[in-house]
């Protein structure tokens, strides 16, 4: 039953914050002790794993409260709870409607919290469905001036994302050979015909390349996250993101194994595209938030990638690149939102000399910097780790979607270096550094984040150890093995290999 | 029929000249009603009176250092402790302070100013050997003063005859003679010599410049500190007051000898004799206000002007760093605009500026901004008092009858306004006390 714990702590959250006094700090800090108790549970769940859960609940549909944790859906739980935490954190102090605003918040990592635990594929869906309906509300009600298309653009996106994942998970338990099951367990046990696994991976690619996103099904993400306040934004790109990967991994390659593997340098070309496209696109942004929008998108091609060559390597790349990305894209929104918080703007061309000493920003610049260079993978940071593990995971696959990865993994300086450049050095206009310096209950969420990056880089055991036992198993491919299975590969060979 | 008695108050009240058309005509009426182009409120007054009081502490190890440096470490080759000012020019009786000065401008002690002493004890930091300090920088920044003798000597040719005298034969002569008295037991450095005579000579210009700033701001610190001690006796009424002060103080030093003399083995050489009638106001204040106010440096590396082949241009609106122009905000980790000063004089402000620079912006976190504001503001009151000195000297009084006349003053405030319309002056910005 402990295993209920990190859903019972947001759910009661959810619950009890509209009955709360309509005071914004108060209800912030409530929110934030929910999210820090999740956290909590979720340590404790690591240092004390808990045995798979099973609660009846529509055994007809096939629906039944199956939650387990394993080495892959335990890091995304923990990322998920300190992101919330963090995100809770990042608010203004001032947040209007703030019960609302962070039962809706808390509602988000019940559903994300509910995706990653399940075991079951419908409660999954359940889950993700659930996402849809406070994340939309989010950016529709406390959005930025462009919220209603923003929020419109991503319904659409979701809502079809989600549509089609519920058909997807349908026929796979109607189709399933051992019988009507909706369990992982027997999803992963059985094989379905070459046919059928067509078309299940195809919805699948649909439905999870839409919430990644990968290209060309990203057109909601530059502007969701660009709209979203700052909290919705870190938790959209940090942790809601995460789910689509996650989603891959778990119906993709170990569901659908054989297909994926035939599938996979189509996936690998669209990771390797999505990486190029979105780096350019974040050299070319004029918009902060944009910017980190698709330099976020640059490494969802990234996992992409890693996921499509399913080496043990690539795959333990994935997970810490999961990780990592949660880490610095939250860590990167969150302090876009306190420079436009103190400068009104998140335009470069109106910012300049933000690292100056006395009237700039220049502890939130410095962690900025840290920031772009853990996305642009520098040693001794999580995105080193990660972008290192995908790369030479992935290279034995598909060496030259992933020279192109490595290619786009450049850029990524280049875009940070023209940020800094611009906004952190040059002048600082008299006129306009009229601003406060930050407070250290401001800096304090960036500070973790940026902490648990330089903890990670360097002692990357912190997030590889615990997935690898997980990770390894659901590899296709060794470094030292050519995949042997065809498309309709036989079943003991996918299952040597699963083993 | 307009009776008699009104025409005449109306002749009376009637401004004898139209008004400017100027951009700034509002500061030239000001000028021209014996004000300074910094607006005359009681806060105005206050900031630059402080700054002056912590200016002014600095100061007086910049002049003291500097008379040392061209008097006694003259050409060391190595002077790594140039800056290890010797206690007898700490103790070098000031010429206008003291019971036995000539003219006694401030009413303190001839001495270094005891805050000074006090500083150089402890630093900000605590009391260690003086060598630390100097390596820690928790010191009096002689970096700052010496920029301004360099821009000085960069620029050259910025009025008086001081520039030109040092390519005088008899200049060279004098040079040579205390070149060759320095370096008598050093057949190395004799020998150099013999090979870059230029050099040397170079190095010489350079510490006769370094001379003719100590002495330069040996008189303006006491009028600094007597400035202060006249505000903390509720003596100025406004900031005309505190400009008028400053006039009087150019009159009354106007023609205090400018000159180099050098002392070798207890020997005084004289490179700039007094007998040169170089004086106060024109081969040193004149100067330094238009090499140090108005243009100063490009920061190094990002423009590139070999001054001595004459690629400095002599166009000012070349420069925008002087403190008229200069952006207070450092540009990344360097400073273009005065940092050090501001530094130096961050250590004396006093209480009263504390809790003003406490009380705006980022309190205690950017005082320096704040203070290197302020300093702008108050030389905007030294070049008025500059500019109004020169209009006394060279023109009308302001209350001159002659419209013809106050045409001409009107006709200099102008032109000397026009060097403020470049947009990077901070002639605008000084107008409202927003700008911090």
């Amino acid at each position: 039953m402990i295993l209920l714990l990190p859903l019972l702590i947001p759910l009661v959250a959810v619950l009890a914050l509209p009955l709360l006094p309509g005071d914004s700090v108060l209800t912030r800090q409530s929110a934030a002790a929910a999210g820090l108790l999740q956290l909590l549970s979720g340590l404790w769940l690591w240092r004390h794993p808990p045995a798979d859960l099973t609660i009846p609940w529509l055994p007809k549909l096939g629906l039944n409260l199956d939650l387990g944790l394993d080495g892959i859906t335990l890091p995304l739980v923990l990322i998920t709870a300190l992101i919330t935490t963090m995100a809770v954190l990042a608010a203004s102090s001032e947040q209007g409607r703030s019960r609302l605003f962070y039962a809706l918040l808390l509602s988000t990592n019940l559903g994300l919290t509910g995706a990653f635990l399940a075991r079951n594929a419908l409660l999954f869906v359940l889950a993700y469905e659930l996402i849809l309906i406070p994340t939309t509300l989010l950016v529709a009600t406390f959005g930025r001036s462009q919220r209603s298309s923003a929020a419109i653009r991503f319904l659409l996106f979701n809502a079809l994302s989600g549509f089609v994942l519920l058909g997807v998970v349908l026929a796979m338990g109607w189709l399933h050979p051992g019988g009507v099951s909706f369990a992982y367990s027997d999803l992963a046990a059985d094989q379905y015909t070459p046919v059928a696994e067509r078309w299940l991976l195809a919805g699948l690619l649909l439905a999870f390349g839409l919430k990644l996103p990968l290209v060309p099904l990203h057109g909601w993400q530059p502007i969701t996250y660009s709209q979203a306040p700052t909290p919705v934004a870190m938790l959209l790109s940090g942790a809601v993101s995460k789910l689509g990967v996650y989603g891959l991994l778990r119906f993709g390659v170990q569901f659908l194994p054989d297909t994926w593997a035939a599938w996979s340098p189509w996936i690998a070309a669209i990771g390797a595209i999505t990486t190029i496209y979105g780096a350019l696109n974040a050299v070319a942004q004029l918009d902060i938030r944009r910017l980190v929008a698709y330099s976020s998108l640059a490494h969802m091609g990234l996992l992409a990638l890693a996921l499509a060559a399913a080496t043990p390597l690539s795959l333990q790349g994935a997970v810490v690149q999961m990780l990592a990305h949660g880490l610095i894209t939250a860590l990167l929104f969150c302090l876009v939102g306190t420079i436009e918080r103190h400068t009104g703007s998140v335009m470069i061309p109106e910012m300049s000399g933000l690292m100056n000493p006395y009237r700039g920003l220049p502890f939130t610049m410095g962690l900025m910097l840290l920031g772009l260079m853990a996305a642009a993978g520098v040693p001794g940071l999580a995105g080193f780790v990660g972008e290192l593990l995908v790369f030479e995971g992935s290279w034995v696959a598909f060496p030259w979607p992933t020279l192109v990865c490595m290619l786009a993994s450049g850029l990524t300086a280049v875009y940070a270096v023209r940020l800094f450049n611009r906004v952190g050095f040059g002048r600082l206009d008299n006129e306009r550094a009229d601003w406060l310096n930050t407070t250290w209950p401001e800096r304090f969420p960036a500070v973790v984040l940026a902490a648990l990056l330089v903890v990670a880089g360097i002692w990357p055991a912190t997030i590889t150890g615990f997935s690898e036992a997980s990770v390894t198993p659901l590899a296709l491919r060794h470094t030292d093995l050519a995949y042997t299975a065809s498309a309709a590969g036989s079943q003991s060979t996918t299952a040597e290999l699963l083993a | 029929m307009t009776p008699p008695t009104a025409l005449a108050a109306e002749a009376a009240t009637k401004p004898l000249i139209p008004p400017s058309t100027h951009r700034y005509a509002d500061i030239i009426h000001r000028l021209e009603a014996g004000g300074s182009m910094l607006p005359d409120t009681p806060e105005n007054l206050m900031q630059i009176i402080g700054i002056y009081k912590a200016y002014a502490v600095p100061m007086d190890f910049y002049w003291r250092d500097l008379l040392y440096i061209a008097e006694q470490v003259f050409l060391n080759p190595l002077p790594a402790f140039k800056y290890f000012i010797s206690q007898e020019y700490l103790d070098r009786p000031c010429s206008y302070s003291g019971d036995d000065s000539k003219l006694r401008i401030w009413r303190g002690g001839e001495k270094a100013h005891p805050e000074l002493l006090q500083f150089m004890e402890r630093g900000e930091t605590v009391r260690m050997p003086k060598l630390l300090h100097h390596l820690w920088h928790d010191r009096v920044n002689m970096e700052f003063a010496e920029a301004c003798m360099q821009a000085m000597i960069w620029h050259q040719g910025m009025g008086g005859r001081f520039n030109d005298y040092l390519e005088s034969a008899a200049y060279r002569s004098n040079a040579d003679r205390a070149i060759k008295a320095y370096f008598k037991r050093n057949p190395l450095m004799l020998g150099l010599y013999k090979l870059f005579p230029e050099m040397f000579l170079e190095q010489v210009r350079q510490l006769s410049y370094t001379a003719n700033l100590g002495l330069f701001w040996e008189v303006m610190a006491p009028v600094f500190f007597e400035m202060s001690d006249i505000y903390d006796e509720g003596g100025f009424k406004g900031v005309p007051d505190a400009m008028n002060f400053l006039v009087n103080g150019i009159f009354a030093v106007a023609g205090r000898p400018i000159y180099h003399h050098v002392f070798i083995d207890g020997e005084c050489l004289e490179i700039i004799p007094k007998s040169e009638g170089f004086t106060w106001l024109y081969e040193a204040a004149l100067p330094y206000v238009e090499a140090v106010f108005y243009r100063t440096a490009p920061f190094r590396g990002t423009k590139s002007y070999n001054a001595q082949a004459g690629q400095v241009p002599a166009d000012q609106a070349e420069f925008h760093y002087g403190i008229l122009y200069a952006d207070v905000f450092p540009v990344g980790s360097a400073g273009i605009p005065p940092t050090l000063l501001m530094q130096d004089m961050l250590h004396f402000l006093p209480p009263y500026l504390e809790d003003l620079y406490r009380q705006h912006k980022r309190g205690e976190d950017d005082q320096l901004v704040q203070l290197g504001v302020t300093f702008q503001r108050s030389m905007y009151n030294v070049t008025s008092a500059v500019i109004q000195a020169l209009r006394c000297a060279l023109l009308y009084p302001l209350d001159d009858p002659d419209p013809e006349h106050l045409l001409a003053n009107r006709r200099f405030f102008e032109s000397q306004l026009d060097r403020f319309l470049r947009p990077e002056a901070r002639l605008p910005q000084i107008q409202t006390q927003d700008y911090r």
